[in-house]
């Protein structure tokens, strides 16, 4: 699904005037009328970010954040708030949200703070394919040359890989040159910086 | 009544004393009684044996008077049958003599059958009255052989010479016994004189009618055989009886006398009776009134515990009373009325009028109040008076009357209930700041939430007209754009525009519906009503106020409300002012003069004055000197008087103390 921006806001004018502003800057944007109406439509395939009117009717904007924090929702979240709802805007950033912005704001502001958003999950999504493209290679060594990688990344020479796995240096080698083509890598060095972008830390 | 009061005082503290004595009383009076009765039984039995003792003694008398008698009779004869036989022995002629002087005995002795004359050998010679003496063996009864103390008789009469007794016998149905006198003659036996006596006979003539009458003489023999009875009639056993020997002529022979019952004295029996009826009488009149005593104890008692209660329940009352006899004076004042008004009852009782707790500027209202009360006028709703203590100081005092009827059904005064009502006066007073400060603080809350809806409100509009605004001017920069679409734009942002101006509508709606309500107004009378209003509070804190109106006609276009408000505001402020000052000197003086061109209003208090630098704050929105106070009064005064384009303004009172003012132009539309 093409990435856009979710504005749910009870006020019709205020989504439509919004949808208006970010269409003005190219920005694709959906809108919902109520808290309860995005929850029904939101699902795992939505990508981009999401605006959130604070004070509405029924659910307000702070239960709808906790909600999609129970599920799980990767998609960074912008308040609008109004006057004197900063306080507890400042708390729903410290829970992960995105931004907040007070009304009356100015609006390109806004509008730049959602381009931001929608980089931000731009990038979360291009991480997640590229986890998920090295969680196949993985999938596809056996159990011996995980054994033998795991030592690689502990950075022992293949003599001790050798001892520890009761194998000959021979075997040691062949289970090396098998991962790494596997791993479509060409050095140790490069192995680690491969499942370091997957760990999220450097390995050495 | 106090009188009452003060015994009831003591009846308290004797509370169980009377039970005791009542059982100390009845136990000594039991014991009384017993000791009478036992007493009179005592008595009675004393006399009785006194009675007794008496007869027994007359009884031992009579016997012994009568044993004499007998002896008397009998020796008397004995002697002179003896001088006749010692005459027979000297005399030749024996048998003239002996027909004579037998005879003289006979006629003289009492209860001799006869005189029976036997020579030596026993042999009959002659024998008076006749020889056909009925005697055991010298005639037809001889047949028996000569009985043995006939013959022992006849031995010792001989041997002794003198005058032997036989024992007694029975002979033609009667009992007899008989004497011998020997006869000697120069010194031998000649023979005896016997002399027969029969014991009925006898008894017959010694014992005399008055003592046969009291007594039954009897004789018995040794074995207690019936020898001889003087009466007939046959007594029933009786205690007192007395038996003497009867010797001579002895043999164990005994003189019985009986007293018959006597039937006794009329007079001491009806004594007797009458004592018995009269105690027995007193006894159950007592016993009658010891119920009686009883019961009324009883009733005393529940009356005592009765008047306790009532004694307690009026001591425990905080509601005073005071009694009032028909001239107004106070007859009674139970505790509470006297520690209300500081007074000992001895004080208040019989005081001459006016009534020393009277506040003095009130007696005049007191008396018209009596008089109303005397007169029978007591408003049912009571009255509420000033009362001083004796210390001085004031208090408001509610006063119910109720006529008070005494035991005779007579009326005899007035009852009055008096409550304090002081406290309750300064709650209401207290209770009503509260409700204001309550009220201001709410309206400034809810001014609180109304701005923040009119925020939200406002927001929304203000937002989406940015929006679009934001969107037509980036569409318009990109120079990629639609006429069409940034037309459709711009006239959303007029629907915003118009709805923000809607809000802003709204909320001067709601604005304008709280405003003044302007009419002729006249301040005299808004100063009045303003004072009124004021008074219990000033009243309490005991400060006078002083209207002082120049023009009562000063009139003008303003909410009168509002003006009552501030004036109301500033007096209390004043009398707030005047709390450390000494309660003669606390007077707020309100003045309303009439300029040219305005009216001039000033509320002048007799307090410490306002320091310079506290005076500049003074109209500051949340300032105060109060530790309650919110700092809105002097503000919304200041805000109203300026909303009448007057103003306001506070000064110093050259009295001392501050002066608050304010003026309001005069021709105003």
């Amino acid at each position: 699904m093409t990435p856009r921006v979710y504005i749910v806001d009870d006020d019709e004018a205020i989504r439509d005037s919004l949808a208006w502003l970010l269409q003005s800057r190219g920005i694709e944007s959906v809108a919902y009328a109520s808290a309860s109406a995005f929850l029904d439509a939101c699902d795992a395939t939505f990508a981009g970010c999401i605006v959130l009117d604070v004070r509405m009717e029924e659910m307000g904007g702070c239960e709808l954040f906790e909600r999609l924090l129970e599920r799980a929702c990767p998609l960074p979240v912008i308040f609008l708030t109004g006057h004197g709802d900063v306080p507890m805007a400042v708390s729903m950033l410290k829970n992960g949200a995105f931004d907040f912005v007070e009304k009356p704001c100015n609006n390109n502001e806004l509008v730049d703070r959602v381009i931001a958003a929608l980089q931000r999950d731009a990038a979360r999504r291009q991480s997640a394919a590229s986890t998920e493209s090295l969680n196949l290679l993985l999938n596809e060594l056996s159990t011996r040359e995980r054994q033998v990688m795991e030592r690689i990344l502990a950075g022992k020479p293949n003599k001790v890989i050798a001892v520890e796995l009761h194998l000959s240096m021979r075997t040691v080698e062949v289970h090396r040159s098998s991962l790494f083509t596997k791993m479509k890598v060409r050095t140790a060095v490069e192995l680690a910086q491969t499942l370091a972008a997957l760990s999220g830390k450097p390995v050495i | 009544m106090m009188k009452f009061a003060r015994v009831w005082g003591s009846g308290i503290r004797l509370k169980y004393a009377p039970l005791k004595w009542s059982n100390w009383y009845f136990a000594v009076l039991k014991l009384v009684g017993a000791l009478l009765l036992l007493l009179i039984v005592a008595l009675f039995l004393l006399l009785r044996q006194n009675e007794t003792d008496e007869q027994r003694a007359a009884l031992i008398a009579d016997v012994l008077w009568l044993e004499q008698s007998v002896n008397f009779a009998l020796e008397g004869t004995t002697e002179q049958v003896r001088q006749l036989a010692d005459d027979l022995g000297r005399e030749k002629n024996q048998q003239s003599l002996f027909a004579l002087r037998s005879r003289n005995v006979m006629k003289s002795s009492p209860g001799l059958e006869g005189l029976v004359w036997l020579d030596a050998s026993a042999r009959l010679i002659d024998a008076t009255p006749t020889h056909k003496i009925v005697r055991r063996g010298y005639n037809g009864l001889s047949d028996n052989p000569l009985a043995e103390s006939q013959a022992r008789a006849i031995e010792m009469a001989s041997k002794l010479g003198k005058s032997i007794y036989t024992d007694a016998y029975r002979s033609a149905e009667k009992t007899q016994f008989e004497v011998y006198a020997p006869i000697f003659e120069d010194g031998q036996y000649r023979g005896a004189l016997v002399s027969v006596y029969s014991f009925n006979a006898l008894l017959q003539h010694i014992v005399p009618w008055w003592f046969a009458e009291k007594y039954q003489v009897n004789i018995v023999d040794s074995n207690g055989v019936l020898l001889a009875s003087k009466s007939k009639i046959r007594t029933v056993s009786s205690t007192i009886n007395y038996t003497i020997p009867f010797d001579p002529p002895g043999y164990g022979m005994e003189l019985q006398i009986t007293a018959y019952r006597s039937a006794g004295n009329l007079a001491p029996m009806l004594i007797k009776t009458l004592i018995i009826t009269l105690a027995a009488a007193m006894f159950f009149s007592l016993w009658a009134m010891r119920g009686h005593i009883k019961r009324r104890l009883a009733a005393e008692q529940a009356l005592r515990s009765e008047t306790a209660f009532r004694k307690a329940m009026e001591d425990s009352l905080t509601v005073g009373m005071r009694a009032r006899n028909r001239q107004g004076l106070t007859t009674y004042a139970n505790p509470a009325f006297c520690r209300m008004v500081g007074y000992a009852a001895d004080e208040l009782i019989g005081a001459a009028l006016p009534a020393p707790y009277w506040a003095p500027e009130e007696v005049q209202k007191a008396l018209s109040f009596q008089d109303r009360v005397m007169a029978g006028k007591a408003p049912q709703e009571g009255l509420e008076m000033r009362f001083k203590r004796k210390d001085g100081t004031l208090f408001d005092a509610l006063i119910y009357e109720a006529p008070l009827i005494d035991a005779d059904d007579k009326h005899a005064g007035w009852m009055a209930s008096i409550v304090d009502v002081t406290a309750r006066k300064r709650a209401e007073e207290l209770a009503r700041q509260q409700q204001e400060t309550l009220q201001l603080r709410s309206r400034l809350v809810s001014m609180g939430e109304m701005a923040s809806t009119l925020a939200h409100e406002l927001n929304q509009p203000l937002g989406a007209i940015s929006s679009y605004n934001a969107g037509c001017l980036n569409k318009l920069s990109s120079g990629n754009f639609v006429t069409s679409e940034i037309e459709a734009a711009l006239v959303k942002l007029g629907v915003q525009a118009e709805r923000a101006g809607r809000v802003i509508h709204r909320v001067h709606e709601f604005v304008r519906k709280s405003e003044p309500k302007l009419a002729l107004c006249n301040f005299a009378e808004a100063i009045n009503d303003s004072i009124a209003l004021i008074e219990l509070s000033a009243r309490l804190s005991r400060v006078r106020i002083v209207a002082d109106i120049a023009d009562s006609g000063a009139q003008s276009i303003a909410d009168r409300l509002m003006i009552e408000q501030v004036l109301i505001n500033l007096m209390r402020n004043g009398i707030e002012a005047m709390s450390d000052t000494a309660p003669a000197q606390r007077q707020l003086t309100i003045a309303l003069k009439q300029g040219e061109e305005q009216i001039e209003i000033r509320v002048a208090d007799r307090g410490s004055g306002i320091a310079p630098a506290v005076k500049e704050k003074l109209f500051a929105p949340f300032f105060s000197t109060k530790v309650e106070g919110m700092g809105m009064g002097l503000n919304i005064c200041r805000s109203i008087i300026e909303f009448h384009h007057g103003r306001l303004w506070v000064e110093d009172n050259p009295e001392g103390g501050t002066i608050f003012a304010f003026s309001l132009p005069f021709d105003q539309p």
